[in-house]
């Protein structure tokens, strides 16, 4: 009886487990898992719920309105009044293929969907929601549209910000795809080698080119113990590997202003080494590289892996922004910006105010610092070096007529074996109200000849233009 | 409106659901504690002395008195006791004018109270031992 | 004796309270198409629930909770088959009312005759009767050939052999002693039973295989003398699941749909994936009766009844089902325990553990911690053949809870 009663107890000790193991499970599902299976595309009670709601309009910084729903039957049928133009900003939202991009970060806003506890449970019985809030960019129309028309074409991106505030006035990635015509389109966007769907200008990692030497340049600054004195004879040997200037050429004796402005190899790759894996990681991580980005889209990481056991050859490479250094046009326009503000990068911005349907702003997106690049001084020198950049320099193609222009070309080698042309700066350099970076990928064509005529035209335009 | 009744419902039937398992779990509780021990209520009642694990038949810790009680081996009694020297009508305890008497139904084996046979009818005092058979009770009367 | 008559007041009264408030919500939701005799069906059933609960408390000196328990789940799941289904509703309504009176039945039937425990010849052969019946006469459904269709009427007869497998164990259990004499005596009932086992995987019928394994294997352990049976029965069970995962396509896919189902979300995944969607959509609190989707998931009303009760009336609902069942699992062990004769003890360890076993597999299944297999919620999914069954089963346990004295009554 004893051996029984025990073996009883056994089974039913098992079976309580297997109970309490159920309520754990259950429990565990709801607060960890039930979030992101909710918003599982597949999921038809969302858009029982979207369906029955006006989502709200998508406008640009003056008011013009670039998406909007449509009542069409019993639904709401969304439109996109400019195609292509905003399929990496707005991205598109679709029962059959899901949500992207802001329709889907801010799907909650655009629905009015407040988090749903008992108070705004009972809130929305007795008072219906029936029309969504508006999203208003700080994206400027205008911009937008030029700028993706001077990268028609070819493939790359173009990012145009405030420095000062963070507002992105353009953000373009080619090549892209119309959200309004993704049905007929879908198999032949999923299968383009080019992947339309990516967004480059958030998530596409570019090696940067000599772009990244204004990051080795404050870093130069910071290490108060270099020479800055160099002689440069167009080629130099670093543990054995034999690193080149620009078709060879010896620059001769460089300052380090000297060096930016001619974009020298030797030096950066000669100092960086000096500087250290430590030291120039350091900055670089200031500068939001291998940091991840706060951002109204997702965004990529950018990379310089300096704490992996990387060697002589590895830094150089890096300090001229080759080798194992891999950056976003978003993360290089935020650096241009940073030497603009002072040394201060501020977060970007792409959604300026929710709007609710009333018309009353529900949330405004203030300017908000996510980084000190570099302090006041460092960031005052390396800014006059690239003006002199501009002025006699590589960036001699980014000159406008009575505006002091800073920049800084690159030209990036790459696997593929066609250069990647690069270009980043900002204008006026005084009171800077413009930074852009454009990338062209794949060019086989320099920077400067390639990258900073289209960076120069959309200064240009901006600074005439947004008000 | 439906909607209002369905929200604020899902909170009460949740509520009862649950109410309904503590009730009932409490009540397996005092099953299980309660009857085991001293009642709560101030009535008489007989309590076992022998440890109940070493009688070969069942037998419960506590019997409440009515005001008449018959103890045997039969089924038709209030307190029922399989043990085999115990008769099938073995004795009566009953209860007039606020005492408890117990009556000696003709027992084959007998009711012993605090050591002696009992010979027809016994008045019963707080503290009193009863034996039949196997089995001692003792007895604890409150008024 | 007061004291304890008003405490079971109470959650009986809570009881009638839970169903009357959902009888006028279900009303409200479906005043549409109401007619008089759905609000009789409803009050009727309150009354007849009440009325039993009330009667056997008077007429059975045994356990008093399980039928209070059994009685609480019934309302939850036909409160919730009438939202997803008004007809249904009213048709489960008749279910229970069948099924409270064959409790009663069973309950006064199988106290009165004596002798179960030497009949085991008798469970055996209709169990294989009725597996060559489901065969030779059986319909497919969901993929697996578990049905009798007789006219307008059709059951599932593996829900009447999982008692009279039950029965069929404890007698041989019960006379353990003379079977072990016999040469492999010990090796008959674990023949009989992967003959069951064998006859329910050629029906398809995976949930119902697995769980007369794990009701075989657990009275087994419980009861088998020789030890090393258990061990070899475990080791059949490993061996032939892993064979039969790369033997049989159908087990394999339940196993792949279980470890990823979002990639088969299109076809075999989709079942799965929407119950997951539904909990999820509930949280914890529920959407509330009548505002949440339960009808995307297909089968909702019977194997997936757990799901929309999550979604509509939020996973706290969900964790008191559990509850409950493991509150019923634990008054019949408790029953088991004390039961002298040892033929009903088997027998109240066996409809425990079924019960248990039974809704841990299906509650599992819908929430993707187990591979799903298609079975019913004891008394709280939809179906005939599941309600009665499992009303009998619970009728052998009340009886099985009551202090049963043969003996003295054969030497007068």
């Amino acid at each position: 009886m004893d051996k029984e009663l025990k073996r009883i107890i056994t089974v039913l000790v098992g079976i309580c487990i297997l109970f309490v193991s159920l309520v754990a499970y259950l429990s565990y599902f709801q607060v960890f898992k039930a979030e992101s299976i909710k918003m599982n595309s597949y999921n038809k009670r969302l858009w029982i719920n979207e369906e029955k709601i006006l989502r709200g309009s998508i406008i640009d910084r003056d008011g013009k309105i670039l998406a909007y729903s449509e009542k069409e039957g019993e639904t709401y049928k969304r439109i996109y009044n400019y195609g292509s133009l905003y399929s990496h900003i707005i991205g598109y939202s679709y029962r059959e293929y899901g949500k992207v991009g802001l329709e889907l970060e801010y799907n909650n806003a655009l629905l009015n969907i407040s988090d749903s506890t008992p108070l705004n449970e009972l809130k929305n019985i007795v008072i219906p929601n029936t029309e969504g809030n508006t999203l208003k960019l700080t994206i400027d129309h205008h911009i937008q549209e030029y700028a993706r028309n001077l990268l028609k074409g070819k493939k790359g991106s173009i990012v145009a910000m405030n420095p000062k505030t963070g507002e992105m006035y353009a953000m373009v990635s080619l090549p892209d795809f119309n959200p309004s015509a993704l049905k007929e389109n879908w198999s032949n966007i999923v299968e383009d080698e080019n992947s339309p769907f990516l967004n480059r200008a958030t998530s596409g990692l570019y090696t940067p080119g000599s772009t990244f030497k204004v990051i080795t340049a404050v870093a130069a600054i910071e290490k108060t113990d270099l020479d800055r004195e160099y002689e440069c004879k167009g080629s130099t040997k670093i543990d054995g590997y034999v690193l080149k200037d620009y078709n060879s050429k010896a620059h001769g004796k460089l300052s380090l202003e000297e060096a930016l402005v001619k974009s020298c190899n030797t030096y950066f790759a000669e100092k960086g080494v000096l500087i250290g894996k430590e030291k120039l990681g350091e900055v670089t991580e200031r500068f939001m590289i291998n940091k991840k980005i706060p951002f109204d889209l997702p965004t990529a990481k950018s990379t310089f892996p300096y704490k992996d056991n990387i060697g002589k050859t590895d830094i150089a490479a890096a300090s001229i922004g080759q080798g194992k250094v891999l950056v976003t046009p978003l993360n290089m326009a935020l650096v241009a910006s940073s030497v603009a503000n002072k040394g201060e990068m501020v977060k970007p911005i792409l959604v300026k105010e929710i709007i609710s349907p009333e018309g009353k702003v529900i949330r405004q997106s203030q300017p908000q610092t996510i980084s000190r690049g570099a302090d006041i001084f460092t960031a005052n020198e390396v800014k006059n070096m690239m003006v002199e950049g501009v002025k006699r320099g590589t960036s001699k193609n980014a000159s406008i007529k009575n505006i002091r222009v800073a920049g800084k070309t690159g030209t990036a080698e790459n696997p593929s074996g066609k250069a990647h042309a690069w270009f980043i700066g900002f204008a006026p350099a005084d009171d800077p109200q413009i930074a852009v970076a454009v990338v062209l990928e794949e060019e086989g064509s320099t920077g400067g000849q390639a990258a900073a005529p289209i960076a120069r035209n959309i200064m240009i335009e901006a600074i005439n233009t947004i008000k | 409106m439906y909607n209002i009744f369905s929200l604020i419902f899902k909170y009460v039937f949740i509520v009862i659901i649950y109410l309904f398992i503590l009730s009932i779990i409490r009540l397996i509780y005092l099953d299980i504690k309660g009857i085991d021990t001293a009642p709560l209520d101030d009535s008489s009642y007989l309590k076992l002395v022998n440890k109940k694990d070493t009688l070969p038949f069942k037998v419960k810790e506590y019997y409440h008195l009515a005001d008449e009680a018959y103890l045997g081996r039969g089924k038709d009694n209030e307190i029922m006791i399989k043990d085999p020297y115990i008769s099938k009508k073995h004795l009566r305890i009953v209860k007039d004018e606020g005492d408890y008497y117990l009556e000696d139904l003709n027992s084959a084996n007998g009711t012993y109270l605090n050591g002696d046979k009992i010979m027809d009818v016994a008045q019963l005092k707080n503290g009193d031992r009863i034996r039949i058979g196997q089995v001692e009770f003792l007895y604890v009367g409150r008024e | 004796m007061m004291n304890k008559k008003v405490s079971y007041k109470l959650p009986r009264n809570l009881l009638v309270l839970f169903e009357l408030m959902a009888l006028l919500l279900l009303f409200i939701y479906d005043k549409d198409n109401l007619d008089k005799l759905t609000i009789i069906y409803g009050i009727t059933l309150i009354f007849i629930v009440y009325i039993s609960n009330f009667i056997l408390l008077r007429i059975s000196t045994g356990d008093s909770y399980i039928f209070l328990i059994v009685t609480m789940l019934i309302s939850i799941g036909v409160i919730m088959i009438y939202r997803i289904d008004p007809l249904l509703g009213i048709k489960q309504v008749l279910w229970i009312g069948m099924g409270i009176i064959i409790f009663f039945i069973t309950y006064f039937f199988f106290k009165k005759i004596k002798g179960w425990e030497e009949w085991i010849w008798l469970y055996g052969i209709s169990s294989i009767i009725l597996f060559i019946m489901t065969l030779l006469l059986g319909t497919r459904t969901k993929g697996s050939i578990n049905w009798i269709t007789i006219g307008r009427f059709g059951f599932q007869p593996s829900e009447i052999i999982k008692i009279l497998a039950i029965f069929l164990i404890s007698s041989y259990y019960a006379n353990y002693e003379k079977y072990k004499e016999k040469k492999y005596g010990p090796y008959y009932l674990m023949g009989i039973m992967y003959i069951f086992i064998m006859f329910l995987f050629l029906q398809r019928d995976l949930g119902a295989v697995l769980i007369f394994y794990s009701l075989f294997l657990a009275l087994q352990f419980i009861y088998e003398e020789n030890r090393k049976l258990v061990l070899y029965n475990l080791l059949i069970f490993i061996v032939s699941g892993t064979l039969g995962y790369f033997i049989f396509p159908h087990v394999k896919i339940r196993f792949e749909t279980w470890l990823n189902p979002w990639k088969y979300i299109d076809n075999k995944g989709y079942q799965i994936t929407q119950s997951l969607f539904a909990i999820a959509e509930g949280g914890f609190f529920g959407t509330g009766i009548g505002l949440g989707y339960p009808d995307f998931i297909p089968e909702v009303h019977t194997d997936f009844i757990f799901s929309a009760i999550c979604e509509e009336m939020g996973i706290f609902t969900g964790i008191g089902i559990i509850m409950l069942f493991l509150i019923l699992v634990y008054r019949g062990f408790k029953i088991a325990i004390k039961q002298e004769i040892k033929f009903y003890r088997i027998v109240a360890l066996g409809i425990s553990i079924l019960f248990g076993i039974q809704s841990f597999i299906i509650f599992g299944g819908v929430l993707k911690m187990i591979p799903l297999t298609g079975i019913t919620i004891p008394f709280v999914s939809y179906g005939g053949s599941s309600m009665l069954s499992s009303f009998i089963a619970l009728g052998i346990l009340q009886v099985a809870s009551e202090e049963l004295d043969f003996e003295v009554e054969k030497d007068g």
